[in-house]
């Protein structure tokens, strides 16, 4: 479980590699996940072209992150993805929870962000959203069910990736 | 003012929406939808500020913050009338007449959300002329995915430059739903719902310079609660 506190302070470049570091773990997951789901669960059709897209996308925000927190970049964690990369239903449900999560991590740092690492992470987030809604309208749900999307805190978006997987 | 920990029950909204967005019925997704919106805003601050400021809604708003909310509001004005109009038309039919149905509820509750933070300094409604466009299929999905990541772009240049809180959170909230919908619109036209690993954000200037090529604003919008500015000499 990442170790960052619930308590933020105003913005500042070492809090910033505080959010860094935990948006690292979750394009690890991201990539991870697509990867091992590419492998495993037997993907076709746009499902299989969904994820490979997606994959390259996490693949260039991981090598953005790693490269912005240098040497401060964690070692690559593990994970146990069950069944959820061993079939398409299964991986379909797990890849819009991860990219909900994904959506929501980021937004829950927009304010504990300097503006400058703002701007960044926000070429991010609107990416992840686009895959959310990509693959729910792929499974044929409502793409964009809220208004607004809600923010998760540092805590839940860990909390959230550990459910998907991530064992560090 | 701590915003990030008011959504303690959100893991199990996500699981919810998944688990049963194909067993409800519109109705209860509106309700469920304008519960969450009505949620967000409250918890993210904004419409405590609304409530305390009274008729003055925007007073305790730096006024950079009022000017950005107002391009935005233009934005969101643009985009629910286009939705709106489209609906009403008549012309759209199975899961692009669904899309257009919830994604305009959305576009409405973000007026509504804007109008009520800004109070008297809000500007008015513009007139649109959408051309035709809402009038046929595949014209309306080719504008919804333009104005999509038009909304995408703009969101993502103001965000940065926003001095207050309550309203960075909210804002960065419905820039990543906008840009749900771009991927919506896009995969219902038939295009790559996610082109690029990051999305650049665009300077007003620019949004300014596309919005005015389409010619779908007859009438600018005036300042409600203001004189008009004076020019002497």
């Amino acid at each position: 479980m990442l170790q960052l506190g619930a308590a933020f302070a105003s913005p500042s470049k070492a809090q910033d590699v505080k959010i860094l570091q935990l948006v690292l773990q979750l394009e690890y997951t991201q990539v991870a996940f697509y990867e091992q789901a590419l492998r495993q669960a037997g993907l076709t059709g746009d499902l299989r072209h969904f994820a490979r897209t997606a994959l390259e996308h996490e693949r260039q925000h991981l090598a953005a992150i790693r490269k912005a927190l240098g040497a401060k970049a964690g070692a690559k964690p593990r994970f146990d993805f069950g069944q959820k990369t061993r079939s398409a239903p299964a991986f379909t449900q797990a890849a819009i929870q991860l990219e909900d999560i994904a959506v929501a991590g980021y937004n829950g740092q927009a304010t504990n962000l300097t503006k400058g690492t703002l701007a960044a992470a926000a070429e991010i987030v609107s990416v992840e959203a686009r895959h959310a809604a990509w693959v729910r309208a792929i499974a044929g749900q409502v793409a964009a069910p809220d208004p607004v999307d809600e923010p998760m805190t540092a805590k839940q978006a860990a909390q959230g990736l550990h459910e998907i997987g991530l064992r560090t | 003012m701590d915003s990030f920990e008011h959504s303690a029950d959100f893991l199990t909204t996500v699981d919810r929406d998944g688990a049963l967005a194909e067993t409800r019925s519109h109705a209860e997704r509106t309700l469920s939808r304008r519960r969450l919106f009505g949620m967000t805003l409250a918890g993210a601050g904004a419409i405590t500020i609304a409530r305390t400021a009274g008729a003055h809604a925007a007073a305790g708003l730096p006024a950079s913050d009022v000017d950005i909310l107002n391009y935005a509001l233009v934005l969101e004005y643009l985009q629910a009338s286009f939705y709106t109009e489209a609906e009403r038309s008549g012309a759209l039919t199975g899961k692009t007449a669904e899309a257009a149905r919830i994604v305009g509820a959305t576009e409405r509750a973000h007026v509504k959300a804007f109008l009520k933070l800004l109070g008297s300094q809000a500007v008015k409604r513009p007139t649109f002329d959408f051309q035709g466009t809402t009038e046929q299929q595949r014209p309306f999905l080719k504008k919804a995915v333009a104005f999509e990541d038009l909304a995408v772009a703009a969101y993502k240049g103001q965000a940065p430059k926003l001095q207050a809180n309550p309203v960075l959170a909210a804002a960065v909230g419905i820039h990543s739903v906008e840009a749900r919908h771009a991927a919506w619109m896009r995969q219902l036209f038939g295009i790559t719902p996610a082109v690029d690993a990051f999305d650049r954000p665009a300077s007003r200037r620019s949004i300014n310079r596309v919005v005015a090529s389409t010619q779908f604003i007859v009438s600018r919008p005036k300042l409600t609660g203001r004189k008009k500015p004076e020019f002497t000499g």
